[in-house]
């Protein structure tokens, strides 16, 4: 008895001694974004040409800090064992160690700096390091003008993880796939190191919030003065006033339970614009996860109520700053629409 | 310092912090017309029903816009859904759950909206986060099986 405790304890003891498997660590938290090999998707690509200019520092910096507003969010919950597992297994796909950058600080100056990102890496970087152009990643399906989007300079998790070496040495290599030419023979040493200390200047765009009134609420809710059949026909006519395309409605229980027992005093008014929609997906195809727009109708004790999601705080969900603006724009969009069904 | 902490408390409400994980997704190797079946079969056996699948890329086709498979599954309880509803006519955006399959060539991205999230803007509702954590549960070991199926040959 005693021994087959001494067993059953050992046996459980077991996955604690053993070393954190980073394949599967990788697969379950990061492919989603970059693929099962860093082929790269929403998330960028982490090719061998990539990841022989980054440092295994950098990596776990990124994987701990994320891109605050650009997709790829902070794994705080991993241990440190196993952040150096899931870097192992991505250093595992070339069998090459990465390099390893001095963390001094250059002696740059921004001042002068400047002119020199503008001429040279503002046409791919956007004035404030942003990147060109809506998304991330690579392109996929959707059209860009490089294969690959450069990752936001301007980013807080970038700038945390980035040291100014790496940064030096990536200007002066360049990336080929990518297509970011080298500077080496544009660029002096000190010049590289100029426009390093005037990265470290850039700051991410400054992000709009959604009206004060419904912040910390999950939807938009309003009572109609109308009753439920015609408040139903009343949203109808706004949304195709604000050039939605609606599909057929539906009950909110539809398809949960029998068409007998349906609450037919729940409709659900499904709407889309697919132009704009499409450019959103282009900027987040996660955004499915949110989709269709639709705008509820429910009587409930003698009332009739006017439900959307809360689009400004739902967008927050998808740490994508571009979103976000989205959802704050929407926001007015549907609550001018709920306004008017129940004027 | 008080008047910090009330900052602080309403910057906070709202949705869990944006830069943290609000979405369960996971990538399958399995192409997406396979996956959706399995995802199907999937949500029946933890006992949800399948309420409808919308086609999001159809219509954008119709539209001529070009765009790969792209479904959203909608599914829950109907039992689960009443309660919640009775409660909180304001949860009705947000059910049934769903969950979005994407193909990205020959594999499959699926994501859904981790119910957690919405939590903090239920307070007072202790019951309401129990049933959010087991939504997230099921959510997340139902996307565990499909990351875990094959590529197809
Ligand atoms: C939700 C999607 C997503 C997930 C999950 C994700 N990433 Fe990312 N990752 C991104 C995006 C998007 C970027 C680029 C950010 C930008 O454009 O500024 C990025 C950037 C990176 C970079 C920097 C690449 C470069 O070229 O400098 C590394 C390294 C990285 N991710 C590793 C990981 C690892 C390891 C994991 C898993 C622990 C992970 N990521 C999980 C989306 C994701
Ligand atoms: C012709 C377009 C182009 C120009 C010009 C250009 N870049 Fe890039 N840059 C890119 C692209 C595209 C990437 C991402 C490529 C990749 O990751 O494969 C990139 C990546 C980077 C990265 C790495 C970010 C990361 O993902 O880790 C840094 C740093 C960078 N560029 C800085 C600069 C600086 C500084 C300049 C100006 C001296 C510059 N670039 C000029 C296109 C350009």
């Amino acid at each position: 008895m005693k021994y087959l405790s001494i067993l059953l304890l050992s046996l459980l003891s077991l996955p604690l001694m053993a070393a954190p498997d980073g394949k599967a660590l990788y697969e379950r938290n990061c492919s989603v974004c970059h693929h099962f090999k860093g082929e790269g998707g929403i998330g960028l690509p982490l090719t061998a040409e990539i990841l022989s200019q980054v440092s295994d520092d950098y990596i776990a910096k990124t994987i701990r800090v994320g891109r605050p507003g650009r997709i790829m969010p902070s794994f705080n919950a991993l241990s440190d064992a196993q952040v150096q597992a899931i870097v192992r297994y991505i250093r595992s796909w070339s069998g090459k160690p990465g390099p390893v950058f001095k963390t001094t600080r250059l002696q740059g100056d921004s001042a002068r700096g400047k002119p020199l990102f503008e001429k040279h890496c503002v046409r791919c970087h956007g004035k404030d390091g942003s990147g060109e152009g809506p998304g991330t990643g690579v392109t996929l399906s959707r059209e860009r003008s490089f294969m690959v989007m450069p990752a936001a300079l301007n980013n807080p998790g970038f700038q945390q993880s980035a040291s100014d070496a790496m940064i030096h040495d990536i200007v002066l290599s360049g990336r080929k796939v990518g297509g970011m030419p080298s500077f080496k023979s544009k660029l002096t040493d000190q010049e590289v190191a100029d426009v390093v200390a005037y990265v470290r200047t850039l700051k991410p765009p400054a992000l709009h919030q959604g009206m004060e009134e419904w912040r910390g609420k999950p939807a938009y809710i309003m009572e109609s003065p109308y009753d439920f059949e015609t408040t139903v026909e009343n949203v109808k006519q706004a949304l195709t006033g604000a050039n939605f395309r609606i599909f057929p409605p539906r009950y909110l229980e539809q398809g949960l339970t029998d068409e007998f027992s349906v609450n037919t005093r729940q409709i659900s008014i499904r709407f889309c614009n697919f132009k704009e929609l499409y450019h959103l997906l282009n900027i987040d195809p996660r955004l499915g996860t949110v989709l269709p727009c639709r705008i509820n109708v429910i009587e409930r004790d003698g009332k009739v109520l006017v439900i959307s999601a809360n689009v400004a705080q739902l967008a927050t969900l998808f740490n994508n700053q571009e979103l976000s603006e989205v959802g704050v724009l929407m926001e007015e969009i549907i609550l001018s629409v709920m306004e008017e069904a129940t004027l | 310092m008080r008047k910090l902490l009330a900052i602080l408390l309403i910057v906070g409400v709202g949705f869990a912090s944006a830069s943290e994980r609000n979405l369960v997704m996971v990538r399958s190797p399995a192409r997406a017309a396979h996956v959706m079946d399995v995802l199907k079969e999937t949500i029946l056996e933890y006992g949800y029903q399948v309420a409808h699948t919308q086609r999001c890329d159809g219509g954008m086709a119709e539209f001529h816009y070009k765009s790969d498979f792209y479904r959203v599954v909608f599914f829950g309880k109907v039992k689960e859904v009443r309660e919640v509803l009775k409660r909180h006519p304001e949860m009705s955006p947000y059910l049934p759950l769903k969950i979005a399959v994407v193909a990205e060539k020959d594999a499959t991205v699926l994501a859904a909206v981790d119910p957690r999230a919405l939590a903090p803007m239920f307070p007072d509702d202790a019951e309401l986060h129990v049933l959010l954590a087991r939504w997230y549960n099921d959510i997340d070991a139902m996307l565990e099986e499909l990351r875990e199926l094959k590529k197809a040959p």
